[in-house]
């Protein structure tokens, strides 16, 4: 177990080494070119430690336009992202497991090319453009649901946590649950879009996983003992063909991420995406490299965690605690 | 039906999802740009002005909206020596500063106030001065510097300001944006605390709203000022929004989450006019949009080549394709409203077979290519640069000029003005005085960089002795001659071709009344009262 632990471990440092490494020259190419730094006359390597030592301690630097610290004011905006992404993981499983499991029961029949077609043409819309057609849709069908923002401007959220839906519900006091449903509201849209791709991703995974259960002999014994159908899919496939779609989901974060900035955009959200959006429109390259530090640290940290979850959760898996390959 | 039991949550959400108690008496205005400080006398682009001169601030004296006559404000009244020279003002009595989390006042306004605050860009030895305004900046102490000779406390709520020489011209720079009346004491505190500069971040005055916050999400929160001397209306929050885009602007204004909006799209003003919810309000103004000609630069030194090429475009095409009705056509750098406007009845402004004529005959080298920079996205003084560099392109290849169409960022644009190798730029100039020294000075003055406003970087002897004569003239017929011929030079020379005056527009809610737009010194929240419709 420790040694499996090192190894991942291991591997989580010397990825974060690298990436340190290409902040460090972006970092150092941008000051140099703005002259915003004193010029420092160590060579690269002296410089990169104190500069990896000042990362360490959580020291980011600071923006150039307001001072701020760059650490605090961009994991503030990452956990408005990453809010997006959790209600669009969360909307996206809703529908799309049932609609996978279906296809997968039902494979190659008319429910099963009807479900697929629709999750290709999800995979295929590039996700902003589905973003910008949703935009139009609350003006065509009356003003019901707010396209534009976090939260509505007549709230005034203190920052505890940086996830609105937290935040919300600390004000309860001051402005009753009005602001936390205006925030629900507020993701609705975006939310959607994003699991837009999701569904399509997460209906493949699923189809796939549930035709693979129900080929592999436990199945077709539990059909030779006479069980029902639905016995059969409830107590014993949905167990075993849900499971593998998490680290399959794992490996799409890095592109939900990009998505969900790519929607911040579209839909003037204030996440990681706008922000660094705006502070390099604004010529604040300094957010460049914590912002990159920030999301891909996240990643990697989520990764392992998953990893190291998957382990824990799956029988398969925890081989891998004692072998060493 | 998990998705039928989303959707109906959805719809059931939606109805609510808006707290009416709340918003009755919020009041929220998106603008397309956020302001550069809070104070007025160091920034003056609209959106400062917007944000902080009625806001926040008051003045000595100030313009009746309906009257357009001077009225006393923190002023209760004032009198005029008989030489002229000296004005006296009485302040009103028990004018409080804003009561806020950072600053709590100990006395009301005196005279103090006031000096302290015409100091801060008079006197160079206040510790104020440079404050926020390390570089030099000219239009910081302008208006006043060759107005005023003293400004003298006679009592604790009677100020006298002692003029150089005989001007009118003073009580409408005590209503200028740049008057407003700053806290002394404030000033103190901060000095004490180490931090002079948050005076302009962290605003106290004496106006309607006191400043509560400005975050990054550029929402900048305003409360109602308790302490406000005259009576308020039903506003308890102001909040002022920034949001570069005006077609989210509009929808937001459509669905009720902005009360009222700046600069709607000049595209959208058709459908916004239809509209019965929306009040349209548009009010003309002498900002100016051009397209500059670099006259350091060798092909446009002659001033024929300027005057060809002026003469090849179409500015009335533009007109209707660019601004739609959100601008007036012209031909003077002048608005019409100016009282300096030497009337021009020439025909002949567009006339490409003359201009291609003009160009042969100056040997003008038709291999190379124009470059026409202008910068990415919108300006209050231009909704769309690129569409109306592609005229402008269009224009010149009727004549058989090539040109290059160099759209830059911020940051690009002002580094190849600063390099000052460029051809021509698309651009435009906000006035903020009703004063014709105010759009000259900027761009024709030698004193001018390309990026105060000289984008055509001319520098002439004449106009220079012209600009600074007038500014000292007093006898007003001999100022107006100045800029006739002022005028008469740059028609000939031609630096500049005006292209339009732009009106500025704002887009109201019906639920809104009583908002007042001021084109010089901003918008005005004071007296606007929010209504339920429904």
């Amino acid at each position: 177990m420790l040694s499996f632990l090192i190894r991942r471990l291991n591997l989580l440092l010397i990825t974060a080494l690298i990436l340190t490494i290409i902040a460090f020259i972006i970092d150092r190419t941008v000051t140099i070119s703005h002259a915003m730094a004193t010029l420092d006359d160590r060579n690269y390597i002296a410089q990169y430690f104190s500069y990896l030592w000042q990362i360490i301690n959580g020291n980011f630097g600071y923006s150039s336009i307001d001072q701020h610290g760059l650490l605090k004011r961009g994991l503030v905006f990452f956990a408005s992202t990453l809010e997006l992404c959790f209600v669009a993981l969360l909307f996206s499983s809703l529908m799309a497991i049932p609609l996978g499991l279906l296809a997968g029961l039902f494979r190659n029949t008319k429910l099963d090319y009807m479900i697929m077609t629709i999750a290709i043409v999800g995979l295929a819309l590039p996700v902003f453009w589905v973003g910008v057609m949703a935009i139009l849709l609350p003006s065509i069908g009356g003003d019901i649901l707010p396209v534009d923002g976090n939260l509505s401007l007549v709230y005034d959220i203190p920052v505890v946590t940086g996830f609105l839906l937290i935040d919300t519900l600390l004000v309860t006091q001051q402005y009753g649950v009005f602001a936390f449903i205006d925030r629900v509201a507020h993701l609705i849209l975006p939310a959607l879009v994003l699991s837009f791709f999701l569904i399509a991703e997460i209906v493949r995974l699923t189809r796939h996983s549930m035709t693979m259960v129900m080929r592999s002999n436990y199945i077709q014994t539990a059909y030779a003992k006479g069980f029902s159908r639905t016995k059969i899919v409830f107590t014993h496939a949905l167990k075993n063909a849900l499971p593998p779609i998490i680290p399959q989901l794992r490996l799409q974060l890095s592109t939900i991420l990009s998505f969900a900035m790519t929607i911040e955009i579209v839909f003037n959200l204030n996440g990681i995406g706008k922000w660094l959006f705006i502070s390099l429109k604004s010529g604040d390259y300094l957010v460049l490299p914590a912002g990159m530090l920030i999301i891909s640290g996240f990643i990697l940290i989520f990764s392992i965690a998953t990893e190291i979850f998957m382990v824990l959760i799956s029988p398969l898996r925890r081989g891998s605690l004692y072998v060493d390959k | 039906m998990r998705l039928i039991c989303l959707l109906f949550s959805i719809v059931s959400l939606s109805g609510c999802y808006q707290n009416k108690a709340l918003t009755q008496n919020t009041l929220i205005y998106c603008t397309d740009s956020q302001p550069t400080s809070f104070n007025p006398q160091i920034s003056d682009d609209i959106a400062s002005l917007d944000a902080t001169t009625h806001q926040i601030f008051s003045r000595l004296v100030k313009i009746d909206s309906k009257t357009n006559e001077f009225v006393p404000d923190l002023a209760k009244s004032w009198e005029r020596s008989d030489d002229k020279l000296r004005y006296r003002f009485t302040l009103r009595n028990n004018i409080s500063f804003h009561e806020t989390d950072y600053f709590k006042p100990t006395r009301f306004l005196n005279a103090d106030d006031v000096l302290f605050s015409f100091n801060r860009m008079l006197d160079v030895t206040s510790p104020y001065h440079t404050v926020n305004n390390q570089s030099v900046n000219y239009f910081y102490n302008h208006p006043f510097t060759n107005l005023l000779s003293a400004i003298n406390k006679i009592d604790e709520d009677t100020v006298e300001f002692v003029l150089s020489k005989p001007d009118v011209t003073l009580i409408a720079n005590l209503a200028a944006h740049y008057a407003v009346i700053h806290s002394k004491e404030y000033s103190e505190q901060l000095l004490k605390e180490g931090h002079p500069e948050k005076i302009d971040f962290q605003p106290i005055g004496t106006g309607p709203f006191k400043f509560k916050s400005f975050d990054n999400n550029s929402t900048i929160r305003y409360t109602k000022n308790d302490l406000y001397w005259q009576s308020m209306t039903n506003i308890e929050n102001l909040i002022f929004f920034t949001n570069p885009s005006a077609t989210k602007r509009y929808t937001k204004l459509l669905s009720g989450e902005c009360d009222a909006i700046s600069y709607p799209a000049a595209s959208q003003l058709e459908t916004i006019s239809h509209n019965k919810n929306i009040t349209l309000n548009s009010k003309s103004t002498a900002n100016i949009s051009l397209w500059a000609f670099n006259t350091q630069q060798d092909k446009l030194k002659d001033p024929k080549i300027r005057q060809a090429l002026a003469q090849a475009v179409d500015t009335e095409t533009i007109l209707n394709a660019v601004y739609f009705q959100s601008a007036i056509q012209t031909e003077t750098l002048l608005s019409k409203q100016s009282w300096a406007l030497k009337p021009r009845f020439d025909n002949d402004l567009f006339n490409p077979e003359q201009a291609e004529q003009t160009l042969k005959d100056r040997h003008f080298d038709f291999s190379q290519t124009l470059r026409i920079l202008l910068p990415d996205g919108a300006d209050v003084f231009n909704p769309n640069f690129h569409k109306t560099a592609e005229l402008i392109q269009a224009n010149l290849a009727a004549v058989g000029v090539k040109s290059r169409i160099e759209s830059l960022n911020e940051i690009a644009l002002k580094a190849e003005l600063d390099s000052g190798d460029y051809d021509t730029y698309l651009t435009g100039i906000n006035v903020h005085i009703n004063d014709p020294d105010s759009i000259f000075r900027p761009l024709l003055s030698c004193n001018s960089t390309p990026e105060t406003g000289n984008s055509s970087q001319w520098c002439s002897v004449n106009t220079q002795v012209l600009l600074d004569q007038s500014l000292t003239e007093s006898n007003f017929a001999q100022r107006i001659k100045n800029y006739y011929h002022i005028q008469d030079e740059v028609f000939s020379q031609r630096p500049y071709l005006p292209i339009a005056h732009v009106l500025r527009l704002d887009a109201i809610s019906k639920s809104i009344l009583n908002v007042e737009v001021n084109p010089l010194t901003g918008i005005n929240f004071q007296n606007a009262i929010k209504q339920d419709l429904n």
